[in-house]
């Protein structure tokens, strides 16, 4: 696993345009630093922008000023292929739905990330079967995902996560429309991975996460960070 | 690794949309298809054509007969004979100190479909130097000599699709090949000798000796009187008139498309230089009782009508060909489309705008090469296959493997086209915003 010390996030501000041409900001000027290991829960009702946040966090969005260390590098600053070869190697993700690509194999979708960007480990295989094994979807390895439920794609999509162990991750509703037990496995993986030291970024509506004390709670819905 | 598993991503993203990759790869293949049996079907014709003009340099026929009906009525056997001419004139060209050697023929019957044509053993000895079969009692350089006037030399396909082999005997259907009127006489030929095949269209032929011909000819005139008589005996209430007049059409009819005794249908003439067929040629056109024709000059001519053709219909495939590369390019756009939030969990997951577009030019390429290569592969499969009747049907010898210039050039456009296309739907692909896809979401 990669590493860098600390997140520092500084001046973000991001808006969209409105269909009537005006402006609506979604976060203004937020400043905070994260250390490595740390939790930050991003909370506020649907629409708030936590998602938005999430994206322009990872350099998938450009946020309108401000900037975003993860250690020493500025990601707002790389280029496109710059920021897709950081977020191979730093980042990793866990959405609500639509976590897998449907022409792959489970086992295929668990090291697809690290296989296009040229940096699969040696013996990568049986360390995919060996996360796969850790979420209960080894025995799903060959499948492709539609003969998948919505909760084992979760799952297959944690042991992505798990396998690419990566110094930061972004998780999205993770839980959502998922049983209970597949809601505690991939809870269960998400919180070993911060055990390990992984930075966690969650968003969730589910109870399940409420004994999860986070160290930094960002209302994005009140702009109030705590 | 990286390129090795952006080929299996692409090979994976093929196989999971089978139906519409196959769809794609079939209609290019169709039009390639189609483009490689223009070609074929062109080329054989040209070589058959080419082949058969170089043999015979004039033509001399009746009086009237128009310089295609000469070629097609002789060489090719696909055009009925305009009438006959004297065998007098056969003699004459034959004494004429300018030509080497002349080949009378005269179209008779035909078995099967096949025409029947009486010649004499020089011309067979002319277009063939081995025979598959020939009876052992029979002088192979004087093959119609003696009393062999049933004699039938047969082609070697003709021989294949109706079984023949020396000995065996059969009879043949008075008035030529695509008579609705042609009935079967009983005037037995038997095989004498299965020629080697010729690539031509004699080895859809069969050939027997002119006095054969007009023997038949006697015999069928006689069928045609006796036939007649009987037609009295039964319906004596026929008008004389009528009779008559029946009469006048059985004697046009012979007339037009047979030889009588001393009557032939052609003379094919070899000529001791160029020079010389143009001035036969001249002469046997303007003494008003026969019409002559410089072989090679026809059938340039014909080849002529028959490139416009090809190209025509090469103009068509290309066209066809573009349409269904756009058709292909759209469809793979469109897929990309729905490919959108697909290709953004992949942008998402930290898999660069290149290796994207490049899997999805790939995948457009693969879909173009295997579209050519099953087309070049299906169009002579399927041209091997039709071999057999295009042969008997249209007397073309097709080399159903023949790699065609119009098939080569069509490959090279459809692959500049596919790249093209690929290209350009790399570009788009790597122009568009997908994590944006995302944020909209």
């Amino acid at each position: 696993m990669a590493s860098f010390e600390r997140i520092s996030i500084k001046n973000l501000t991001k808006s969209f345009k409105n269909a009537d041409g005006g402006k609506n900001t979604i976060f203004e000027n937020v400043t905070f630093e994260l250390n490595s290991g740390a939790i930050l829960r991003l909370s506020g009702a649907s629409g708030s922008g936590k998602t938005t946040f999430m994206n322009v966090m990872s350099g998938l969005i450009k946020p309108d000023s401000g900037s975003i260390f993860f250690g020493n590098i500025d990601i707002t600053s790389l280029d496109e292929g710059g920021k897709d070869r950081f977020r191979a190697e730093n980042i990793g993700y866990i959405f609500q739905t639509f976590n897998l690509l449907s022409p792959f194999s489970v086992i295929e979708n668990v090291y697809a990330p690290l296989a296009f960007a040229g940096k699969l480990p040696e013996n990568y295989k049986d360390k995919v079967l060996d996360s796969l094994d850790k979420v209960g979807m080894k025995d799903f390895a060959a499948k492709k995902p539609y003969h998948l439920s919505v909760g084992q794609k979760q799952r297959v999509a944690a042991a992505r996560v798990l396998f690419a162990d990566p110094p930061l991750v972004f998780a999205d509703e993770p839980t959502a429309s998922l049983d209970r037990n597949s809601s505690e496995l991939v809870k269960n993986t998400l919180l070993e991975l911060n055990k390990k030291g992984t930075t966690l970024v969650l968003t969730s509506h589910d109870s399940i996460f409420d004994d999860v004390k986070p160290d930094i709670d960002f209302n994005l819905e009140t702009g109030v960070l705590s | 690794m990286k390129y090795a598993f952006i080929l299996k991503a692409v090979l994976h993203s093929i196989s999971h949309r089978k139906f519409s990759v196959f769809t794609s790869i079939f209609a290019i293949s169709a039009a390639f298809a189609f483009l490689a049996a223009i070609g074929c079907v062109s080329f054989g014709l040209a070589a058959t054509a080419v082949n058969s003009s170089l043999a015979f340099p004039l033509i001399v026929g009746p009086a009237g007969a128009s310089d295609t009906t000469l070629v097609m009525s002789t060489l090719f056997n696909t055009d009925k004979p305009a009438g006959t001419i004297d065998y007098e004139v056969a003699e004459k060209l034959e004494k004429d100190e300018r030509v080497s050697s002349v080949f009378p023929i005269a179209r008779s019957d035909s078995y099967m479909g096949i025409p029947i044509t009486g010649v004499e053993s020089a011309y067979i000895n002319e277009i063939v130097s081995r025979f598959w079969d020939i009876d052992p009692m029979i002088d192979a350089k004087d093959i119609f000599g003696g009393q062999n006037i049933n004699c039938a030399v047969v082609g070697a396909k003709a021989a294949m699709r109706y079984d023949m082999s020396v000995w065996d005997t059969f009879f043949g259907s008075h008035g030529t090949v695509g008579d609705e009127d042609a009935h079967i006489h009983d005037f037995k030929y038997k095989v004498c000798a299965v020629m080697e095949p010729l690539n031509g269209p004699e080895d859809f032929a069969i050939f027997t000796s002119l006095k054969s011909v007009w023997e038949i000819h006697k015999h069928g005139h006689h069928h045609h009187h006796h036939e007649d008589a009987e037609d009295e005996e039964h319906e004596h209430e026929e008008a004389e008139e009528e009779h008559e007049e029946h009469n006048h059409h059985e004697a046009e009819h012979d007339e037009h498309e047979h030889s009588s005794e001393g009557k032939i249908t052609a003379v094919l003439v070899k000529t001791k230089n160029p020079v010389f067929t143009a001035a036969l040629e001249r002469e046997y056109s303007e003494n008003g009782f026969t019409s002559a024709t410089d072989t090679g000059r026809t059938v340039r001519k014909l080849m002529s009508y028959m490139n416009k053709a090809e190209d025509a219909a090469g103009f068509f495939s290309y066209g066809t060909l573009f349409l269904v590369m756009i058709m292909v390019f759209v469809a793979i756009l469109t897929s990309v489309n729905e490919r959108k939030r697909e290709m953004a969990l992949m942008r998402t997951l930290g898999i660069g705008k290149l290796p994207i577009s490049l899997m999805i030019f790939l995948e457009l390429l693969f879909i173009s090469v295997s579209g050519i290569a099953l087309g070049i592969l299906g169009g002579h499969a399927l041209l091997a296959f039709c071999k057999p009747a295009i042969d008997f049907e249209l007397g073309i010898n097709l080399e159903p493997f023949f790699f065609t210039e119009i098939e080569f050039r069509g490959a090279v456009y459809t692959l500049i086209a596919g790249i093209i296309l690929s290209l350009a739907a790399m570009v788009k692909i790597y122009r568009m915003n997908l994590v944006e896809e995302i944020a909209k979401d």
